[in-house]
């Protein structure tokens, strides 16, 4: 999701930077031949209009400039706000699992259940029986106060989650429009 | 970089105009005679293009701005014993000696468009009979230097036009040169954050 978002972004700023350099090179000649004008006919009506015309591309050029910056920075943003939400579940994990006293077994078996496996394919993912991964299991939630997988999971998500969060999507939802 | 394994490349703009720069020089040195119309229009927007890269460095993101790459004499000789050194240092922008080659690029860019407009005049400004008259005149300097335009021709513009693009030219190749044995230093290919694609 946040890779597709991300590109799209690259792909817009792409675009964007070709039509702000032909936009350039549109306001640079105009310039130039304004500049010319200027020169061989002295200030006319006509001319003062051009002017305002060459100026105004020349703001056009800066304002589009400004904005394929922002475009980049968007999708940079997106690509930090994600590095930095890894590394938090990341902590958050170790930090949960060292105070439930997991062993190094069960937290290899409760990290795959967290990312959404279900004991067939933890067994086989750590090519064990299902039977051991299912015991496992059971101690991983006794220490960790739960009595599902889902509630395992929720266990994270709830620290996760702003509580504001919750507030605003009801508000907007609530909300006009 | 402080980040070092974000290996990141040039934003649009920047391998936009790096390319337009370096095809409108291809053209103006190989393909175009000096002096005609196509040589002259190339020039403007090679300006064109150049003034753009300048803005960017005042607006664009964080690694095309000049002041993620300032002129520093003393960073380049650090750069430099870190080379002698055998130590890399990963560069969120252009490395100090890098950064050098871009300004004295620009630099000579600057004159070269700056005698080319002084010598071909603005577009309009001279008429219809005007402008062969340059490529005529041209022609004529080199030949027995005695057209009309010939000492224009021949007149200090043109020298320093001349100097400027020869200079450029092997400012040129030590850039490539640079990157190449910066690129085998560091045992990546600095030159593939140039190209078009990728992120």
């Amino acid at each position: 999701m946040v890779s597709e978002r991300k590109e799209r972004l690259h792909r817009k700023a792409a675009m964007m930077a070709i039509v702000v350099a032909l936009q350039a090179l549109a306001a640079g000649l105009f310039l130039i031949d304004f500049m010319a004008d200027v020169a061989s006919e002295g200030w006319t009506g006509h001319l003062i209009a051009e002017g305002a015309a060459a100026t105004a591309l020349v703001v056009a050029v800066i304002v589009g400039a400004v904005q394929v910056r922002d475009l980049i920075e968007q999708a940079r943003q997106d690509n930090l706000a994600v590095a930095l939400a890894r590394r938090v579940v990341a902590d958050l994990i170790r930090l949960r699992f060292a105070e439930w006293r997991l062993t190094a077994a069960e937290a290899d078996v409760a990290l795959f259940a967290i990312k959404g496996a279900d004991v067939a394919e933890i067994a086989r993912l750590r090519g064990a029986a299902e039977g051991t991964v299912r015991a496992q299991l059971t101690r991983i939630y006794a220490k960790a106060g739960v009595s599902s997988h889902s509630a395992l999971v929720a266990q994270f998500l709830e620290d996760l989650i702003d509580p504001d969060l919750a507030v605003a999507g009801a508000a907007v939802s609530a909300g006009p429009a | 970089m402080t980040d070092a394994p974000i290996r990141r490349r040039w934003d649009p703009l920047v391998k936009l105009t790096h390319w337009s720069v370096a095809f409108a020089l291809l053209a103006n040195a190989l393909f175009t005679e000096g002096g005609s119309s196509a040589h002259v229009w190339i020039g403007y927007a090679l300006a064109g293009i150049l003034a753009l890269r300048l803005l960017w460095g005042l607006v664009g993101p964080e690694e095309a701005r000049f002041r993620a790459f300032p002129p520093s004499p003393a960073r380049a000789v650090a750069h430099v014993r870190e080379i002698a050194a055998g130590k890399t240092t990963a560069h969120r922008s252009h490395n100090p000696l890098g950064a050098l080659m871009v300004y004295a690029i620009w630099g000579t860019m600057l004159v070269i468009i700056g005698t080319g407009i002084g010598m071909a005049g603005l577009p309009s400004g001279y008429g219809a009979d005007e402008r062969p008259a340059i490529a005529a005149g041209m022609q004529a300097g080199e030949e027995s230097g005695e057209a009309a335009d010939g000492e224009r021709e021949e007149g200090p513009l043109t020298e320093v036009h001349e100097a400027a693009a020869n200079l450029l030219y092997a400012l040129i190749l030590l850039h490539i040169g640079g990157v190449v044995f910066e690129s085998r230093r560091q045992r990546r290919n600095l030159a593939l954050a140039m190209l078009p694609g990728g992120r």
